[in-house]
């Protein structure tokens, strides 16, 4: 059956509004949209109907431009005067107090609190100012939440400055605090719920370890008395630091009323201060300690920056040590190497003389959490922590072949962890894509010539690769470097430099383009995850082919859909 | 990612059907420097970046004051995709001046764009949603089929979603109580806020659409029934799902006549061909020049696009 005959219809439509086309040609463009973009006719009329007429393009009017706003816009609270008005700054929301207050007469709904500045980083980065809400912005600045505010002004008085949030004042909500306000009252949260606010919470638990510690003056001025421990319900644990002497011992119930809570790195942690009440607490039914070090094991997956007390079970995959010199002259040893878990692998350090064999199980019983290289380093100090088992606790991990599947939106969610495998469609290539010139000194790379530490340097040359991986939902960047690069292009570096060097860089970038946009790509390597956002660094990858038959079988099961 | 998502993060791209994006009316733009600007559909994509495909329509390049730039469209099984290249985006003229040069010896050409939102408002307030690509690359069929289930699966997300959220109160609490996923949450409250209430059952007929082109299933015919995905409880009746709607292929026909009078017996026949009845062809006009006042009737007999 020819064209014609097929999308006679169609063309009788066509022939109506266009009567000087060919109906061979009309019928051939109904012919190319069912084939080649698998559109049918009734759907492609409009489309057909239009290229056989002259096309009507739609003039679109330039966007108007917004005005500017005169305004002083800072990063951190140093950089404000006295008398600064109109002031956007951007900062965390620590506590929001409401009360009512008699202003010139008048009963007035006001709140105060405590907001911190440069709020994407660690609460130890920050510097925290009063603030009061004269324009009830109760709603938006909920405590945990990063706000902007524009329009606010600087209030000094008693030589103390802090910020007035006023009714003209915005407030744009960057990050939702982790879910509502912390209760005002004497209700006690749970410690799951604790971790997840920063500002003041009561919780009861019962204390899982308390160690006296001391912190060091920065300035040398001393040391300041502390004591560290763990506190812990049903629902998890939770680290403590106390300024203040804390007489509870391992076991006791307690509950804690007015403690803050506050990041130290990634790790939420409650600090008890002069102001904080800690009162024995009775509860039969609460789980003895027992039953909660049990909940309390963690696996790789879990591990954050900055934790403590960590009880997990490990399979060592190898062990090596090292010797060097430390500041004060004398020669020290380190002692590291990769473990692993059904979750991942990471790194363990022990700065004690302990010494697994590859394939070892082990337990560790206190163990901390810093990072090394953008992932989590699990760190022992002394040899009382670990503990070799017997019998392994799973069946043997092989490590030539131990990848973690983690779907895109999950390691973007997650902490940083190593050993992992994620897939999604690279959505761009990013620049420095390809041959790079480093910094003898530090490895950063030279921009015209020159690092950004070091200054002009006779660089060394590097092959790497940087995409953008996207699943939809999330997204992450993408580092290959010289090795994983050269795989994954077939060639070797000095076969990528003479190949630029022949069709120019514009021309190596765009083959590039034409190999991986809009392809899928499943990417083995490790992750970092940081307030900015995740970078996969790959050991390697590969383009998955489309299935589009068992695709589409598999969506169409998820949602129930039948043809 | 989702919600707000973290400072300066980078958007995702939404793999979004034409027809989902091109019926947003609601645009959320970002008040300080670096906000990022959003399109909501009515099922809640809150639409910053989004990665499209389709068999290329239509490909030229214009001269503004500026300097060059690209326009072109993209056909999928829903809609068409506007998409343009600007003249402050030079990096990418060398592709689209290659694009060009493909579209026109006539080859039927795949393509894959990633973009970001752009959207114009008309003088009556008219909202118009287009892309302005960021990059895009020809694709083979297998791909395209393969990006089709990918925005099925997305879209379909959206409508469950979509359904969890009817009658559910507009607050945070209840919409994730309901099971609505994060990266959809604010979307769909403020869709839910700005849109009136819509018949589902257009999306599910290209979603299918899709589904059995993917399969390699294009000759059969489309009785069809999806699960409780999204299925509301009291929907108004369901349109005959195998037809292009009648109100789209008039309005169609007289936008594309360039202001010509269209006479009414052409209208009628044009929409018996895309599939409808005579009786909804001849309702869909009367509704058209009555109701909705979209076209008019200068002369008796012959129709145009209301101006």
């Amino acid at each position: 059956m020819s064209d014609q005959t097929t999308y006679a219809n169609q063309i009788a439509v066509v022939k109506q509004e266009c009567p000087d086309a060919d109906e061979g040609e009309i019928g051939k463009e109904f012919a190319r949209y069912e084939k080649d973009f698998l559109i049918p006719p009734e759907d492609a009329l409009r489309s057909v109907i239009r290229k056989f007429q002259a096309a009507t393009g739609v003039e679109i009017a330039p966007n108007t431009s917004t005005p500017v706003r005169a305004e002083k816009k800072v990063q951190r609270f140093s950089e404000l005067g006295a008398d600064d008005r109109n002031v956007a700054i951007e900062v965390a929301v620590v506590s929001y107090t409401p009360r009512t207050q008699m202003v010139r007469g008048e009963e007035k709904q006001i709140a105060f609190g405590w907001i911190e500045d440069n709020p994407w980083e660690a609460s130890s980065e920050r510097v925290r100012w009063d603030y009061k809400d004269w324009g009830n912005k109760g709603e938006t600045m909920i405590p945990g939440s990063v706000v902007r505010l524009e329009g606010a002004s600087v209030n000094e008085w008693n030589d103390k400055r802090s910020i007035n949030v006023n009714r003209t004042t915005r407030v744009t909500v960057l990050k939702e605090g982790g879910g509502s306000a912390p209760p005002t009252g004497n209700e006690p949260l749970s410690i799951a719920r604790a971790s997840e606010v920063e500002g003041f919470v009561n919780v009861v638990g019962r204390v899982l370890s308390a160690k006296p510690d001391v912190i060091v003056r920065k300035d040398g001025s001393g040391e300041i008395p502390i004591v560290r421990g763990k506190i812990s319900d049903s629902s998890g644990s939770i680290g403590f630091l106390s300024w203040k002497d804390f007489e509870h011992k391992v076991g006791s119930l307690v509950k804690i009323v007015g403690a803050s809570v506050r990041k130290f790195r990634e790790t939420p942690e409650i600090q008890i201060n002069d102001g904080t009440v800690i009162e024995t607490y009775h509860d039969t039914a609460f789980p003895d300690v027992s039953e909660l070090v049990e909940s309390e094991k963690v696996s790789i997956a879990d591990l954050r920056n900055g934790m403590r007390e960590i009880s997990i079970t490990l399979q060592v995959e190898s062990w090596a040590q090292r010797t060097f010199e430390s500041q004060d002259g004398s020669s020290k040893t380190v002692r590291s190497g990769d473990v692993m878990d059904p979750t991942g692998r990471c790194r363990l350090t022990a700065w004690c003389e302990f010494d697994p064999k590859p394939g070892d199980s082990i337990r560790i019983e206190g163990g901390r959490v810093q990072f090394w290289q953008g992932s989590p380093d699990l760190v022992i100090d002394n040899l009382d922590q670990v503990s070799s088992l017997s019998d392994a606790p799973w069946e043997k991990i092989d490590p030539e072949n131990h990848w973690v599947e983690v779907d895109l939106t999950s390691v973007t969610q997650g902490g940083s962890r190593r050993g992992i495998s994620t897939a999604g469609t690279i959505v761009a290539i990013n620049s420095g894509s390809g041959i790079i010139e480093r910094c003898p000194d530090c490895r950063r790379m030279l921009r015209d010539g020159s690092c950004s530490e070091h200054g002009p340097q006779r660089g060394e040359e590097d092959l790497r690769l940087r995409f953008v991986l996207d699943n939809g939902v999330a997204n992450a960047n993408l580092f290959l470097g010289k090795e994983p690069a050269e795989e994954f292009l077939g060639m070797s570096m000095e076969e990528v430099k003479s190949e630029i060097s022949n069709i120019g860089r514009e021309v190596f970038v765009s083959n590039l383009k034409g190999r991986v946009l809009a392809r899928k790509m499943l990417v083995h390597g490790r992750c970092s995850v940081d307030g900015q956002g995740a970078m996969l660094f790959a050991d390697r990858v590969e383009i998955v082919d489309p299935k589009p038959a068992e695709e589409a079988k598999e969506v169409m099961e998820r949602w129930e859909v039948v043809l | 990612m989702s919600e707000s998502g973290s400072r300066r993060g980078r958007q995702s791209a939404i793999r979004i059907f034409a027809q989902e994006y091109s019926e947003s009316s609601l645009i959320e733009r970002g008040v300080g420097e670096y906000d990022p600007s959003f399109v909501i559909t009515k099922l809640g994509a809150k639409v910053n970046r989004c990665l499209v495909c389709g068999g290329l329509e239509r490909m030229e390049r214009r001269d503004g004051d500026s300097g060059p730039f690209y326009r072109g469209q993209i056909r999928d099984p829903s809609g068409t995709h506007y998409f343009d290249v600007a003249p402050f985006q030079p990096e990418l003229h060398p592709d689209a001046e290659e694009l060009l040069a493909r579209f026109e010896t006539g080859d039927s050409i795949l393509v894959s764009i990633v973009g970001r939102q752009k959207s114009n408002e008309s003088e009556d307030g008219g909202i118009f949603t287009s892309i302005r690509a960021e990059s895009f690359t020809e694709i083979d069929l297998e791909a395209y089929k393969s990006w089709m289930v990918e925005a099925a699966d997305a879209t379909l997300r959206r409508l469950d979603a979509y359904s969890a959220s009817q009658g559910v109160e507009l607050t945070k609490e209840s919409f994730r109580d309901a099971g609505i996923p994060d990266d959809l949450l604010t979307g769909l409250m403020k869709s839910r806020e700005h849109y009136s209430e819509f018949d589902t059952e257009a999306y599910k007929v290209w979603i299918l659409k899709a589904f059995s082109r993917a399969l390699g299933r294009a000759e059969e015919s489309l009785e069809v029934t999806i699960g409780n995905v999204s299925e509301p409880e009291e929907g108004p009746p369901k349109q005959a799902t195998d037809s292009a709607d009648p109100r789209d292929v008039i309005l169609g026909i007289l936008a594309s006549n360039g202001g010509d009078l269209v006479e009414y017996d052409a209208l009628v026949g044009a929409c018996i061909s895309a599939g409808s009845s005579r009786e909804e062809a001849e309702d869909t006009i009367e509704n058209l020049k009555d109701v909705s006042m979209e076209i008019s009737e200068p002369r008796f007999g012959f129709f145009s696009v209301s101006s």
